[in-house]
């Protein structure tokens, strides 16, 4: 697991969005066992603190579950994993439209770059 | 929690702190940062008693230091204080001699973490590995609280990376670390908080993840308004 940080975002929220990410690809999957807080700190080299409120944060959210002493797992609900990938795909887009926005790109223009690019990107 | 209130020290006529106050939690990583000659490391002393001061107050977890305070707090100097021809297998016999928290299986740990071993001269070490052996020497004691000063000087990446993963593993955990650096590059995605110090005095104390959260600016941001205003 490698994932590169800024320093001007909270880390934990950076966290839950790499948990996001991973989530809609589907490389975690539900009821998925996560590292525990020490483990993952180690791999990502952040404060154990942070990855507990990144923990926290994502349990309180419904991303994942921990039920008694065993390790946190990913969610097994599918309504929350939908909208996680929902929500990545939303925001994307909304940044996407906004920036072509700004600068006055007509929609059917910029469908066509999306398209080339998109399949372009792929082969 | 180590409680630092209103310390003001001088040497002859030149005052090093001038009224310096903040804490440090237990489980947190604080960092001391500000340029050379700000105070960090008399900071430090002063906490260990080292140096007397000549104003002010410092509590550990609410009590002044006594001769027993030092079975759980430990200050790990920027060079290493053990006689260098003293091989590490001697260090340890040496720290076990010295104090009851010294904790020989954690010392073994350290040395395999660091790739080290008990036959290698402390004179004959390379720097990183001298400051490797500084570093475990203070690690392997049962302390609930570490200060560390400038853990990442004069080291090498590889070395600075080794380091660093000490502080997210359980070497670390639940202890209460005090650090001074003027290199944050390192290990801003580690420390809890921060103290910025100039000229002997606190300029801002906080909490890294707040201020990302708050106002979206990085450790780097933060000491930049405070030491160009």
């Amino acid at each position: 697991m490698d994932v590169k940080f800024n320093n001007r975002d909270p880390v934990y929220v950076q966290v839950i969005r790499h948990f996001k990410e991973q989530i809609a690809k589907g490389i975690f999957e539900p009821g998925q066992e996560i590292p525990s807080r020490r483990e993952l700190a180690n791999q990502l080299k952040i404060n154990p603190n942070t990855v507990q409120r990144a923990y926290k944060e994502m349990e309180e959210q419904g991303l994942i579950f921990t039920e008694g002493n065993l390790p946190s797992r990913i969610s097994k609900d599918e309504l929350v994993l939908k909208s996680v990938r929902e929500e990545l795909i939303i925001e994307a887009v909304e940044t996407f439209v906004y920036s072509v926005r700004s600068i006055n790109v007509p929609l059917q223009e910029a469908l066509n770059l999306v398209k080339d690019k998109y399949e372009g990107e792929k082969q | 929690m180590i409680e630092v209130k209103e310390v003001s020290k001088g040497f002859g006529r030149k005052k090093v702190l001038n009224g310096v106050s903040f804490t440090a939690e237990k489980g947190k990583i604080t960092s001391l940062i500000g340029i050379n000659g700000v105070g960090k490391t008399t900071i430090m002393k002063a906490i260990m008693n080292l140096i007397p001061i000549n104003r002010g107050e410092i509590f550990i977890d609410g009590e002044k230091l006594s001769e027993k305070s030092y079975e759980k707090i430990t200050f790990i100097p920027d060079a290493i204080t053990l006689l260098p021809q003293m091989r590490i297998g001697e260090a340890f016999i040496f720290m076990a001699d010295f104090y009851d928290s010294w904790n020989e299986e954690r010392a073994n740990e350290l040395l395999q973490f660091f790739k080290l071993k008990k036959s290698d001269r402390i004179s004959e070490l390379s720097k990183g590995n001298t400051a490797k052996v500084n570093l475990l020497l203070g690690l392997a004691l049962d302390v609930d609280y570490i200060l560390m000063d400038e853990p990442f000087s004069g080291i090498d990446i590889f070395s600075r990376e080794q380091i660093a993963n000490v502080f997210t593993s359980h070497l670390i955990e639940d202890r209460g670390v005090i650090i001074t650096t003027h290199e944050i590059n390192d290990i801003e995605h580690l420390i809890d908080k921060v103290v910025l110090l100039d000229n002997g005095v606190v300029l801002k104390e906080f909490e890294t993840e707040e201020v990302r959260e708050n106002e979206g600016k990085s450790v780097i941001d933060v000491m930049r308004e405070v030491y160009r205003a």
